[in-house]
């Protein structure tokens, strides 16, 4: 919630971001948070959190064009104030579709193309997460990952999507 | 599933699934298995009606299989709308989540929170997750809740290693116990009721924070309609599998 407040500073342009809460949280004094007073009378004290410019945002969406349009399904969790606060906007995609696809209906486009700086079609790209609609978490995966063993990384990465020769 | 017979798993799933009032929205967030079948317990076990939101981005989901995770997609399932993060924190931030469960790796007597490091920010034992929002939303929420699936001197302290987050805390629920306190007035903890089968002098030796005990009540017997429900979700008991070892 701060680190989002962060980002919606540097999508407004602007070098800092009131929020709600914060107040007896550790978490001001280690980051350097400040305290502003209303300026309209409130007598209310808020934190501010400094902008936080992300070089590079990589979204993992459903569907996008060859220009860079990018649609979602389901759940856009983080995806607009990253992809808004961020530098550079890299998108990896399940599908590659026609843009007359997406005209058809153009609220479903998270990130417009003018935004993206490039594109890698990457089937199975948020293994072992889920990406809706097209597959589920795969919980087995994410177990071996967690143990705490030799090898588990490498093995790993051998399984992934993009190891197999899934980028186009 | 005997009515009379608690276990771990269901003590706290159940006492969880107590808190929530009629009429409220109620939210729960990553890591919290726990609350999410709290939240569809409540749904198929009490006659009134609430509404329950997810991090998932679920609104009121029908669910067709219970996951793992409870922030896995497959519980935005049967949502008529989809309330992603910025929307659900914005609606904590002014006001409008009546009960939230918020984890904790450590809580104390004032309902404040650690889920940032054990033993000194600067040089800790164990660096943990984070808040994940907690230190907007244990504030600005109406009420919250947290759970521990161990009741321990650990877990349960008189001092904080970190203070994640402060605020509306208002119960805590172990396998034990169930503590609440009054938010708005600032109070610690209280025993409100706790396991039959344990004793108030158990609970107090494996508590790390004092409390009052003057109100304690035995917790009431699960209703049959609760049992059932926790059944059906818990069909292939990977739930409780991972409570009750």
């Amino acid at each position: 919630m701060t680190l989002v407040a962060g980002l919606r500073a540097a999508s407004y342009g602007i070098p800092f971001q009131p929020v709600a809460g914060v107040h007896g949280s550790e978490l001001a004094r280690i980051n350097h948070w400040q305290t502003l007073r209303d300026p309209y009378g409130s007598g209310r004290d808020v934190y501010v959190v400094p902008a936080v410019h992300p070089d590079i945002a990589v979204i993992h969406a459903a569907e996008v064009d060859a220009e860079g349009n990018a649609r979602v399904y389901g759940s856009p969790f983080w995806d607009h104030p990253l992809s808004r606060a961020a530098k550079r906007v890299l998108i990896t995609a399940e599908k590659l579709v026609p843009t007359d696809r997406l005209r058809e209906q153009p609220e479903l486009t998270l990130v417009p193309g003018f935004m993206v700086e490039a594109v890698a079609i990457t089937a199975q790209g948020a293994w072992p997460g889920s990406m809706h609609p097209y597959y589920d978490i795969d919980y087995p995966a994410v177990e071996r990952y967690m143990e705490d063993a030799d090898g588990v990384l490498e093995k790993h990465l051998a399984e992934a999507p993009e190891t197999r020769g899934g980028i186009t | 599933m005997n009515i009379a017979d608690w276990t771990p798993f269901s003590f706290i799933v159940v006492n969880l699934a107590r808190q929530i009032h009629a009429g409220e929205i109620t939210f729960s967030g990553v890591n919290s298995t726990l609350p999410m079948l709290a939240c569809l317990l409540a749904k198929r076990a009490y006659d009134f009606p609430f509404t329950y939101i997810n991090v998932a981005g679920g609104v009121e989901p029908q669910p067709i299989t219970i996951p793992q995770s409870s922030s896995d997609p497959a519980i935005v399932h049967g949502s008529p709308a989809i309330f992603a993060n910025q929307d659900f924190y914005d609606l904590c931030a002014r006001g409008g989540l009546d009960l939230v469960y918020l984890g904790c790796a450590q809580i104390d007597a004032e309902g404040r929170t650690n889920v940032s490091a054990i033993g000194s920010w600067e040089n800790p034992k164990v660096r943990l997750p984070g808040g994940g929002g907690a230190a907007v939303m244990l504030p600005t929420a109406k009420r919250v809740v947290t759970w521990r699936t161990d009741h321990s001197t650990r877990a349960l302290v008189d001092k904080l290693d970190f203070v994640t987050a402060a605020g509306n805390m208002t119960a805590l629920v172990t396998p034990l116990a169930v503590f609440t306190r009054d938010a708005r007035a600032g109070s610690r903890f209280i025993l409100e009721s706790y396991q039959p089968k344990t004793t108030i002098a158990h609970i107090t030796a494996h508590t790390g924070f004092q409390f009052d005990t003057a109100q304690a009540q035995p917790a009431a017997p699960m209703t049959v309609r609760e049992r059932d429900a926790l059944n059906a979700l818990d069909a292939g008991e990977q739930f409780s599998a991972a409570v009750n070892h």
